[in-house]
């Protein structure tokens, strides 16, 4: 699988998990399904609002862009676009940056852990890793087949 | 170099652009179906699913001589709620339920309401709050110290205010407490150790998440309607044992 694909398809997969915190957020869900650490103590908490919005809302915004840029750098006309490569991969890094931050503030800060929020580190992670092969291979010579 | 395959004669052809395998993209496609439709389902479900709360039987009765107490002790259904001030499910039941609880069942006669903290870690004002109620009860105002907590929430939480005990304070005043007392109590904060055992009675009692209550022999989580709540004290008051008739009065035979 090409980078550009595994990006669309973490993407769509984060798109997911940050809507159903958004729906938890917004109370259309009542409960969070959360087998493993207190999901309701870290999105009841300050930090789960990030200016004036629920930090899954931007979370969702954040994935359904990478969504529609990798979806669009797929197709013939910029499939070997630099630029795109290098659009995908500034938006995960910073989702890798702001993630980071989150994941410290459930360890040390709030002393509970998200199992949804710890998935959707390791999604913008992947999709950064993934970013950075596709940038290393983009605008250059294309790939062996 | 990408040379065009299948050129004929000396005419050079532009290269050609790299092909994805066929395989490569129907399994990319497969994916991305999977996701979405693994995703689609398990929302679906999400939201779907009724916001009724669990309800589970544990074997432990209710009502012991711990929380806040409304109503009639002795009445014959005990209601136990484990709550945390600052949650914002706790304050919507206390505004848009509790009301008609307090009118309809407590004041009847029909429940007595016990109030137990159930303070979460991630809610740095919660335990001023619990304070500033067990404060309040020490004259006799836990219920209204309560509801202005619960009704001013939005203007205490952390999300508004690292200070909330000015908040408080205000609250006290507004209704009639001995200031010199109230501040005091929270000086010294001598109900810690009451509020922790609250909590920890919750959760040798198995709750997990506020509010949640203990009806009977219930245990009932989320911030429930009133219908829900009636049913559910109807229920506890129909699996109390019949109440042994009184005995027929002895008429003499003239």
């Amino acid at each position: 699988m090409r980078p550009r694909q595994a990006i669309t398809v973490l993407a769509l997969a984060g798109i997911f998990v940050a809507l159903y915190l958004t729906l938890y957020k917004i109370g259309v869900i009542g409960e969070l399904s959360c087998s493993v650490g207190e999901c309701e103590t870290v999105n009841t908490s300050r930090w789960a609002v990030f200016l004036g919005q629920p930090v899954a809302a931007w979370g969702l915004g954040a994935y359904a862009t990478l969504f529609v840029i990798s979806l669009v750098g797929m197709s013939e006309r910029f499939e070997d676009s630099r630029g795109v490569a290098i659009v995908i991969a500034a938006l995960s890094g910073w989702g890798v940056l702001f993630s980071g931050w989150l994941t410290y503030l459930e360890l040390f800060v709030i002393h509970a852990v998200c199992v949804w929020c710890v998935t959707s580190a390791a999604i913008i992670t992947l999709i950064f890793l993934a970013a950075l092969l596709d940038l290393r291979s983009a605008g250059g010579e294309p790939a062996a087949e | 170099m990408a040379a065009g395959r299948g050129s004929v004669g000396a005419k050079q052809q532009p290269p050609m652009k790299k092909k994805k395998r066929p395989t490569q993209q129907r399994g990319f496609y497969i994916l991305l179906a999977a996701v979405a439709v693994a995703g689609g389902i398990g929302l679906y479900s999400a939201v779907s699913r009724p916001k009724a709360p669990a309800v589970r039987d544990i074997d432990v009765t209710a009502a012991q001589a711990e929380g806040y107490l409304m109503g009639d002790s002795t009445a014959p259904v005990q209601v136990l709620e484990f709550a945390d001030f600052e949650c914002p499910a706790c304050g919507q039941f206390a505004v848009l339920t509790e009301p008609d609880i307090r009118h309809r069942l407590i004041e009847s006669g029909q429940v007595s309401y016990r109030f137990f903290d159930f303070p979460l870690p991630g809610h740095h004002n919660t335990m001023p709050a619990s304070m500033a109620a067990a404060c309040a009860s020490d004259q006799g105002k836990f219920w209204p110290m309560h509801d202005a907590l619960f009704f001013n929430q939005p203007e205490w939480s952390t999300q508004a205010t690292s200070t909330p005990e000015r908040k408080f304070l205000e609250y006290a005043r507004e209704i009639g407490l001995n200031i010199d007392a109230y501040k005091k109590c929270m000086d010294d904060q001598p109900h810690q150790v009451r509020i922790i055992a609250n909590r920890k009675e919750g959760e040798r009692r198995g709750v997990q998440q506020t509010p949640s209550f203990v009806i009977g022999r219930k245990l009932v989580a989320g911030a429930i309607g009133y219908d829900e709540f009636r049913a559910l004290v109807d229920s506890a008051k129909a699996a109390l044992p019949p109440v042994a008739p009184a005995p027929a009065p002895v008429t003499k035979k003239p």
